[in-house]
This record gives structure tokens, C-alpha cells and sequence, in this order.
């Protein structure tokens, strides 16, 4: 008899995988419109800068749109016709799978009960991490 | 035998072939960004093979690589290093979760040191920095240069896996936790009920192995699966199961301050992405035909290369040289 393994680890494979494979395809659309038009918010020249070892703040200020630094990593948003603001779009959302696969196996762990409560509290701390991180909670304002 | 030897020969021309392709893209040529984006894309997916073969993961060497030989800000390679590792492990998690080889009870047990500690070590990075200037950055390269000689080392010396630990003693620490699982073994074509042992051991070790991955945006799959298969003694399939989905989990929580930090290039992370998936999807099914034992000597090589060359450019870094 071959024993099944917990839904609650197949619910975090399924969503993790099918997310992070639309935020690929989304993020190599992105980057084909961006060789495509040959420019983005970020522009062509600052491969010789990144070559050349520009730290970020640097490289936005001297070659993007913006000309500063973006103060949030969802930048894109505003941008969202110009091709690199849609593959940071696919990377954001490729980032945000493990999130949301987390939170669907805290969910299905406390209702489903198939192992002690106590992996149900690890999976509730995971996920609060994650998304405490992901909302530029636990980060550093310098 | 004649196969092998073809396919072995195959293998090392198409690679040199590949390394000089790309070593004659000039400078100048590289500032395009269509060749730029298409030699990363080589790159990475030469490194995702390679990987495969040596039985790693293309995060653990793309980010000495990148540091070691080229000079882009180490923090955007960092956090490439990272979405590289996660995005890789991601996709590759979905299997071992849906034929139960990944346990979802040690996930999530080591999840919680693994996830603190890689967000602490990615809030370093930033404080880093922000903080010390290109001394920092030397710092980061020198340590980076000596973690990654003794990942060589490791690969050299300690490269002894058990498949299946016997555990003879359970402490009632790992007792209370009740974190045993049994599996489908396909190959033995029965169910493999396993113990493990020493969880408070390992609790330490995945704090030390989070901090270590989110400092240098590594994939930290060469200091899990020792974790689980010789401390807590978990079978080695299950430990490279538990490892793989960890990475994706750990390092989720780890790129987020780096992204914040912006340290995410869309046209330099995309292409390494999916070259590194790309390159492991390749490998593993050039694995299948080809016996590619001396493509660990290749990856120990590439280590102790990129080792030195960091070690010497962190040095310079910090006006030691």
C-alpha cells in the first residue's frame, strides 16, 4: 500500500510551480519587448555602467526615466507598457508564488489537520515572514 | 563504452566551443543589449548543465562565478544569485511534493530557522552596503572567496553520502516532534519507512546555512542535504527532495530585501533565470546518457578559480593589495 503524501504539500508544489512559471513567461515577454524596442524604463546604455560595476543607485539615477532610485520595488506599475517594467513584472510575481503556495498550506494545514497543529504554526510563521518581507516590512530604511 | 567516450567528447568540445564563443564577444559588443542578454542566457545555461552533471545547483556556482570574473555590483549578482536559486527551485519542487519525497513535517521544521535566517542575512547585505562602501564590498568578495574554496573542499573531501542512515538512537527532542514520514521508493518497489535524530542539531545548523545564503545570495542545497542526510540522517533522496523545496521557500523571503534594496536588474535577471532552468532541464537529460563523473572535477575547479580570484579582488578591495 503506498502511502499519500499530505495534500497540503502537493497544494504548495502545484501553486508555487504554476505561479513562478507564468511570472517566466511573463518576464521573458517583458525582456522581448525590451531588445524588441530597443529601450525601457531603464535604458540600453547602462549595460557598459553595469559592466563596469555601477551599484544600483548609480545606474537609476544616470540611465532611468526616473533619473533616482525607486523608492519601491513595484516600480513597474506606472510603467507597465515598457518592456523591462513588464518583466520586473513577471520577476515580482515569480517571487510572490512561494508566498501565496505558503499561505494555501498554512490554510490547508490547520483545516485539514493531517499532521500536529504545530507544523500548521510553523507554516503561519513561515508565511508571515515571507509576506513581512515582501512588503518591505523587515527591511532596512537607509 | 564507445558511446560514453563520444558523448564525454561531445560534451567537453561543445563546452569549450561554447567558453571561446563567448570569450571573443568584445567588450563593446557586449554593451548591445540583445548580445548582452543572449551570452548571459549561454552563460547561465552552461552553468545550469554543468550543474546538473556535478550534482549541484547552478545558484551555488552562478554567483562566484559572477563575482569572481566579472565586475557588476555584487549586490545586483547577489540578488540575481538568489531569484536564480529560488525560480530553479520552484519548478523542480512540484515532483518530490506530489510523490511525498519531500517531508513536509522537516520542511517546515527547518523553514523556520532557514527563512529567519537567510531575511537576517540579506538585511546584512543591505546594512553592508550601505555602510561600507567599497571596503563592504571587498569584504563581502574576500569572505565569499573562502566560503566557496571550502565548498571545493567539501566537495573533495566530504563528498560521502549515506542513501539510507541507520538511526539507533531517536532523542526526545526529535521524538516529541514526530518527524518521520514514510515514502513510495520506486526503485526498491516498496514503502520506505525512515527515522530521524539530532532536530535541535540541525535547528542550529539551517541558522547558520540561512545566514550563509542570504548573505551571498547563494542556493545553499550543498549544506542542506548534508544537513539532513548525515545529521538528522534522513534518507538522501529525501534530503535532496527537502533541500530543493527549502531553497524555494528560504530564498523567497531572502530577495525581497534585496529587491527593495534594488538589486534586481530585470535585463540581467531574466536571462540568467532562464538559462539556469534551461541549462538544468538540458543536464538532466544529458545525466541520463552520459557518465559525467569528471564534470565534478570540472566544478571543483570552477570553485577553487572563482575562489581565488575573489579572495585577491577583495583583497584589492580593501586596500590590502
Amino acid at each position: 500500500m503506498q502511502p499519500k503524501p499530505p495534500i497540503s504539500g502537493i497544494i504548495y508544489g502545484e501553486i508555487a510551480y504554476w505561479i513562478a512559471i507564468v511570472g517566466m513567461i511573463i518576464g521573458v515577454v517583458g525582456l522581448a519587448i525590451y531588445l524588441g524596442s530597443g529601450g525601457g524604463v531603464m535604458s540600453p546604455d547602462m549595460i557598459s555602467d553595469l559592466l563596469s560595476g555601477k551599484s544600483p543607485k548609480e545606474l537609476w539615477e544616470k540611465h532611468s526615466i526616473l533619473r533616482k532610485m525607486p523608492e519601491s520595488p513595484h516600480w513597474y506599475v506606472n510603467y507597465i507598457g515598457k518592456g523591462d517594467a513588464i518583466a520586473m513584472l513577471g520577476i515580482v510575481i515569480c517571487c510572490t508564488s512561494a508566498i501565496v503556495a505558503m499561505w494555501a498550506t498554512t490554510v490547508t494545514l490547520f483545516v485539514k489537520r493531517e499532521v500536529k497543529i504545530l507544523y500548521g504554526i510553523f507554516a503561519l510563521i513561515v508565511s508571515t515572514i515571507m509576506t513581512l518581507a515582501a512588503l518591505g516590512i523587515i527591511s532596512l530604511h537607509h | 563504452m564507445e558511446g560514453f567516450r563520444m558523448g564525454r567528447a561531445g560534451l567537453i568540445v561543445g563546452l569549450t566551443v561554447l567558453i571561446m564563443s563567448i570569450g571573443v564577444a568584445s567588450a563593446q559588443e557586449l554593451t548591445n543589449p540583445a548580445i548582452f542578454a543572449g551570452t548571459l542566457f549561454v552563460v547561465c545555461t552552461l552553468i545550469g548543465i554543468v550543474a546538473v552533471l556535478a550534482g549541484v545547483g547552478g545558484g551555488v556556482i552562478f554567483t562566484p562565478v559572477m563575482m569572481g570574473f566579472t565586475n557588476i555590483d555584487s549586490y545586483i549578482i547577489r540578488a540575481t544569485g538568489l531569484t536564480v536559486a529560488m525560480g530553479g527551485a520552484l519548478v523542480a519542487a512540484r515532483p518530490f511534493l506530489r510523490r511525498g519525497l519531500a517531508n513536509i513535517k522537516m520542511l517546515l521544521f527547518a523553514a523556520v530557522p532557514y527563512t529567519v535566517f537567510a531575511v537576517i542575512g540579506a538585511l546584512l547585505a543591505g546594512y553592508v552596503k550601505a555602510t561600507m562602501g567599497t571596503f563592504g564590498e571587498g569584504v563581502i568578495r574576500f569572505a565569499l572567496g573562502i566560503l566557496v574554496i571550502f565548498i571545493g573542499l567539501v566537495f573533495i573531501f566530504a563528498g560521502k553520502r549515506i542513501e539510507y542512515p541507520e538511526v539507533k538512537h531517536v532523542d526526545s527532542f526529535t521524538e516529541r516532534l514526530g518527524l518521520a514520514m514514510a515514502y513510495w521508493e520506486e526503485s526498491l518497489g516498496r514503502v520506505v519507512d525512515y527515522k530521524v535524530t539530532r532536530a535541535w542539531l540541525a535547528m542550529l545548523c539551517f541558522c547558520g546555512v540561512g545566514l550563509i545564503s542570504g548573505l551571498f545570495g547563494l542556493g545553499a542545497g550543498w549544506a542542506m542535504v548534508p544537513v539532513f542526510n548525515l545529521i538528522m540522517l534522513a534518507p538522501l533522496k529525501v534530503s535532496a527532495a527537502c533541500s530543493k523545496v527549502l531553497i524555494g521557500i528560504g530564498d523567497t523571503a531572502a530577495v525581497w530585501p534585496y529587491m527593495i534594496g534594488g538589486g534586481i536588474v530585470p535585463l540581467f535577471t531574466i536571462p540568467s533565470l532562464i538559462g539556469l532552468i534551461l541549462g538544468t532541464l538540458i543536464g538532466a537529460k544529458i545525466m541520463l546518457k552520459v557518465k559525467a563523473g569528471f564534470v565534478r572535477w570540472l566544478i571543483i575547479a570552477i570553485m577553487f578559480a572563482s575562489g581565488i580570484r575573489l579572495i585577491l579582488k577583495g583583497l584589492g578591495m580593501m586596500g590590502v593589495m
